[in-house]
């Protein structure tokens, strides 16, 4: 069953560029998905689009079966939602924000967010607004957990973390994720971390989606070839990213060496030192497929 | 739940809640003293004499003090919302969203509420001991179109807040000083007596800027 169900996605920046057209994917439940993009490919757009804070201009959007256009305050309580730079309510403390959040939610898990907190060396009486950027994030994620829902949205998680605090969201996240079978949908700009918590991946370009399937799938199909003798061949079909660096040629695709070969030489390229390999991360498979720049 | 959006509201405005309160006080007593200036030196009689012959009402001094709170009191409620777009934490609270509104909007009216209460009690009051019933209630009749414009200007300075487009907040900004301004058009005691309780309807209606305002704000309508 998909927790989130996305069709024929059509979305504009005013009446100019488009940001992505036809877009459709599913996110099933139990898994965590993780959206990667360049800036301005539209991940924080999609966000705002399922959570009801931006109208597309055409498509339909269900999550839990419920068009997002017009969302249930309990379909809102299965939703627990993490906005871009852990953006929380400041004026409040870390007690007083504890309080107003458990009113609202039946599941509410006050151990899960107090013990996060004393990781911290903050007290319960000190105001959010005066916590670095990695201990707001904490805070963020503690009220995440507390909520207990089935589906959390995090929309670029890692920004302005230090890889400390980075990796105590990520080994938290994943423990209470993993444990509890919940579904996750989120972005990050620093691929290495979703690499360690995400089981499907997005990948999105401009206006478009380049490809969506478990990382372990990517990561063993998508091969990196590089050859020295020829030209680049051109972005064709299932060609991604042809680059020259030194002096060696490479590209990204998901076709099998014979294939390659062939295209190459339909291209009137030798390339006789080709060589296939698999991408050494996550970030080197989105770089193939996206491209550098 | 609404308790919880109360507490949330309290928080954010309760320096201003309490600054206001001081601020209403402080003019109460300043009106006050200048009638006792004039009661003393020249006896009562001569304050009722002004009053009945010259039309005064000695209260002047408060009269753009509830204007000035409402200003104060829907900024301080509403700017944090949209700092940061925190407005999305709050429309993703499992309640729904039209009543978040009104009851956030309902928590700063309340507190206004309580300030120009006390600001009129006391100088209905201290009046009530030198001067007659009728003629406390023609000075309280004149004080309230004073208040509802503190009203009006909390209800549109909270919509100028939620607004997103910053061409809609002057546009917003504009409406809201038509308005207010009527409300200080006519200086004769008792001149808008007679539409009262339409000038209450109305501004009960302003609430409708502010819901439209986060309407267009969840249609992604931001700058």
């Amino acid at each position: 069953m998909s927790v989130i169900s996305v069709k024929n996605l059509c979305q504009r920046y005013g009446r100019g560029r488009i940001i992505y057209e036809n877009l459709s994917f599913e996110v099933p439940q139990g898994r965590i998905l993780g959206l990667l993009g360049k800036n301005g490919t539209g991940k924080t757009t999609t966000i705002n689009i399922l959570m009801g804070f931006l109208k597309p201009q055409s498509g339909e959007c269900r999550i839990f079966g419920e068009d997002i256009t017009a969302m249930s305050p309990q379909t809102r309580s299965r939703i627990a939602l993490l906005l871009e730079g852990h953006v929380q309510y400041a004026f409040m403390t870390i007690a007083e924000i504890e309080r107003f959040y458990s009113k609202f939610y039946p599941k509410w898990n006050r151990d899960a967010y107090y013990g996060l907190m004393e990781k911290l060396h903050v007290t319960p009486d000190q105001k959010i607004s005066s916590m670095s950027n990695g201990q707001r994030s904490q805070v963020a994620l503690g009220l995440i957990l507390a909520q207990n829902a089935d589906l959390l949205m995090l929309d670029d998680f890692s920004l302005g973390l230090d890889p400390g605090y980075r990796r105590l969201f990520i080994e938290y996240l994943r423990d209470f994720v993993k444990s509890e079978g919940k579904t996750v949908f989120m972005t990050s700009h620093i691929i290495q971390d979703l690499e360690r918590l995400v089981d499907d991946c997005i990948i999105m370009d401009y206006g478009r989606i380049l490809t969506q399937m478990p990382v372990k799938e990517l990561m063993s199909t998508l091969r990196r070839y590089s050859y020295t003798d020829g030209a680049l061949p051109g972005a064709t079909d299932g060609i991604y990213s042809p680059w020259h660096t030194g002096n060696e040629n490479e590209f990204y695709s998901f076709k099998q060496p014979n294939e390659v070969k062939q295209i190459l030489s339909a291209e009137g390229i030798a390339a006789a030192d080709l060589k296939a390999e698999a991408p050494a991360s996550l970030e080197d498979a989105f770089i193939g497929l996206t491209g550098r720049y | 739940m609404t308790k919880a959006i109360f507490f949330k509201e309290l928080l954010k405005t309760r320096r201003v809640f309490w600054l206001s309160l001081i601020l209403a006080l402080l003019f109460a007593v300043y009106a006050i003293m200048c009638i006792r200036r004039v009661s003393t030196s020249h006896g009562v009689e001569h304050v009722w004499l002004i009053m009945l012959m010259k039309d005064q009402t000695f209260i002047d001094a408060i009269k753009y003090v509830p204007l000035l709170i409402g200003i104060a009191m829907g900024w301080a409620q509403m700017a944090p919302e949209m700092q940061q777009k925190r407005l999305k934490l709050t429309l993703h609270l499992p309640y729904p969203q039209n009543r978040m509104i009104l009851t956030m909007v309902t928590a700063g009216l309340l507190q206004l509420l309580v300030v120009f209460l006390v600001q009129a009690l006391i100088i209905g009051i201290y009046y009530r001991g030198i001067i007659t019933s009728e003629m406390t209630w023609h000075v309280m009749l004149t004080t309230i179109p004073w208040y509802l414009a503190g009203f009006d200007a909390y209800l549109l300075t909270s919509s100028i807040c939620l607004e997103g487009r910053w061409r809609r907040r002057i546009a917003l900004g504009l409406i809201a000083l038509g308005i207010v301004s009527i409300y200080f058009m006519q200086p004769a005691p008792q001149a808008y007596t007679g539409i009262l309780w339409g000038a209450a309807i109305f501004t009960l209606l302003l609430v409708l800027f502010s819901i439209n305002s986060v309407n267009r704000f969840k249609e992604g309508q931001i700058d």
